[in-house]
């Protein structure tokens, strides 16, 4: 007998709610709270109520340990929407109630009117919680397999497809089969024919509170039997091609890794490898890149600076000045530079040109520019082609 | 006689080694010609054509081995990876733009470094931008930007692959037990 009011029992449950939170999550974990692990929550919080939650009966004593008795499990099972998901075989024993109870009904219709309203009452009530336990599983079902695929926990692949494979084969496709409508000896099609025989007898029953409850069981059959439809729905539409998806996805990476072990021994799929390349063809250029690039082992470049002035050319004006001076007059300025330097050297190179064209703007020459635009010379260096006029030099002073 | 449309442009796409896609109006002419193309390139060349439903692609008697495999280690490094930063691989590989930078840093801090280091496609940054080129050029990634690129369908051929290769590893294992 509970001596505290309801609504104190109400309040203490809202004053101490994280603490409790804490205690459901324990026990939906470890099956049972542990007295240690109770101390520890209740320490964390300061909340000093082992005593009353023995008191307003939250909690039992189960030798040393504890655990919440089954009203308040279930309410916190059903505020915080986290169910622990029957296995299939404990809601297919509600096939068996079920389909007991109505076996009875259709056999004492004509009789007791009493025992029939019980029967009819309990009828209800086992579909109800049938129907519940389809609908928590679902909704369990549907958080695990979303957190299966977002991969919150970050479990590894081998981890993940266990987990896959276990709610398939134990849960879902066992569930389904429960639900199946097409399957002769699911509930759902149970359900159905029940349906049929309450619709015939909430219009057709002599006694008048009998035809009520039929009516009431008529309407919360059509009710449950949209609401199985859906949850079937959701488990063919939803949960199998998502759960199916993880477990495929793991296969593909099982074949990876296996790849993985030994990449160069095993086959390979196959692909077009291009036979014939002609020259002229667009794609030589990049399908020769494509071949070479295989066998490329590319070194280590170094790059150093060059030798500071090691060979670096220096250009000796005075040198150059008195050859230019001995060999006045010269007809044209830009082949003597030409071949000055190409007596010296094998390639004209651009710098050592540029630098004897110096030569022009010397004080004791005097230059004569022939304008004719034909008879412009070309002057080929190592680096571009020079198109220069005819430049004529004489001694100054002497015509 | 009178060819399927696009018909030059098909036969030196596929005999060039690309995949073509569906999102290619070349597709539909192929696929609309499935049994002359398969006749074509028998009697022609000795090819086979795989006419997939969204991608379609040649196959020769020798086949390009090489490039084959260093495809296959690629995405078995990056499903790898994926996976191993919590992705679902196989949505990303389907969806996802993939941005060099980030597959750099994949494959630099991947447990695979040994394979990465001693295969030339894929060493380093600048190899395996080489290799994105490659790639792009056979339809097998389609390029969304400077440093971007999406799978096309054609991964399906890599990834089923795998799955067969696993079903074969895993076949043998049951029948070794």
């Amino acid at each position: 007998m509970l001596k505290a009011e309801p609504k104190t029992i109400l309040n203490f449950l809202a004053n101490y709610f994280d603490s409790l939170k804490d205690l459901f999550d324990i026990q939906a974990t470890d099956g049972v709270i542990q007295r240690e692990r109770l101390a520890q929550v209740l320490a964390e919080r300061n909340d000093n109520i082992e005593a009353t939650l023995l008191e307003y009966k939250i909690l039992r004593k189960i030798g040393e340990d504890f655990e919440f008795r089954d009203t308040y499990f279930k309410l916190f099972e059903f505020i915080l929407n986290e169910f622990r998901p029957l296995l299939p075989e404990t809601i297919q024993k509600y096939e068996q109630s079920i389909g007991k109870l109505f076996q009875k009904i259709r056999e004492g219709v004509k009789g007791d009117t009493l025992i029939l309203r019980s029967r009819i009452d309990d009828l209800y009530n086992e579909i109800k919680e049938f129907s519940e336990a389809v609908e928590k599983n679902t909704i369990r079902l549907l958080a695990e397999t979303r957190e299966l695929k977002s991969n919150v926990d970050k479990l590894d692949y081998k981890e993940k497809v266990r987990k896959a494979s276990f709610w398939i084969d134990y849960y879902i496709i066992p569930l389904n089969n429960i639900l199946d409508i097409n399957h002769v000896d699911s509930i759902t099609n149970k359900l159905f024919d029940i349906s049929q025989y309450t619709n015939v007898r909430r219009l057709n029953f002599n006694d008048e509170s009998i035809r009520v409850q039929f009516e009431k069981l008529y309407t919360f059959l059509v009710m449950t039997n949209d609401n199985l439809l859906r949850q079937s729905k959701l488990l063919t539409n939803e949960l199998l091609p998502l759960i199916e998806r993880i477990r495929t996805e793991s296969i593909i990476l099982t074949g990876w890794i296996e790849f993985l072990k030994q990449p160069y021994k095993s086959p390979v799929p196959k692909i077009f490898k291009p036979e014939r390349n002609y020259p002229y063809s667009n794609d030589m250029y990049l399908n020769a890149k494509e071949y070479l690039e295989q066998f490329i082992t590319e070194e280590n470049i170094l790059v150093e600076d060059p030798i500071a002035n090691s060979d670096k050319w220096v250009f000796n004006k005075e040198l150059y000045r008195s050859k230019m001076l001995e060999q006045l007059p010269i007809d044209s300025f830009f082949d003597w530079c030409g071949l000055t330097l190409r007596s010296e050297y094998k390639d004209i190179e651009t710098d050592k040109f540029f630098a004897l064209t110096g030569l022009l703007f010397e004080d004791d020459i005097m230059l004569e520019l022939d304008e004719n635009e034909k008879d412009r010379k070309l002057i080929k260096t190592s680096q571009m082609t020079l198109r220069v006029p005819k430049i004529k030099i004489l001694k100054y002073g002497i015509s | 006689m009178e060819f399927p449309r696009y018909h030059k442009d098909i036969v030196s796409d596929l005999m060039s080694g690309k995949f073509i896609l569906a999102s290619d109006p070349k597709f539909v002419s192929l696929k609309e010609s499935e049994e002359f193309y398969s006749s074509f390139f028998k009697e022609s060349f000795g090819y086979e054509i795989e006419i997939k439903t969204d991608f379609a692609y040649l196959l020769s008697y020798e086949t390009g081995e090489q490039l084959s495999r260093d495809i296959c280690l690629f995405f078995a490094i990056l499903s790898f990876e994926l996976d191993k930063d919590g992705k679902n691989f196989l949505e990303e590989i389907q969806y996802a733009e993939f941005e060099t930078e980030k597959l750099d840093e994949y494959f630099s801090n991947s447990s695979y470094a040994e394979l990465i280091l001693n295969n030339n496609q894929m060493k380093d940054a600048f190899s395996r931008k080489q290799f994105y080129t490659t790639l792009n050029r056979r339809n097998i990634i389609e390029k969304t930007g400077e440093n971007k690129f999406t799978f096309t369908q054609a991964y399906k051929v890599f990834i089923d692959f795998a799955a067969d290769f696993a079903k074969g590893k895993l076949n043998a294992v049951n029948e070794y037990n």
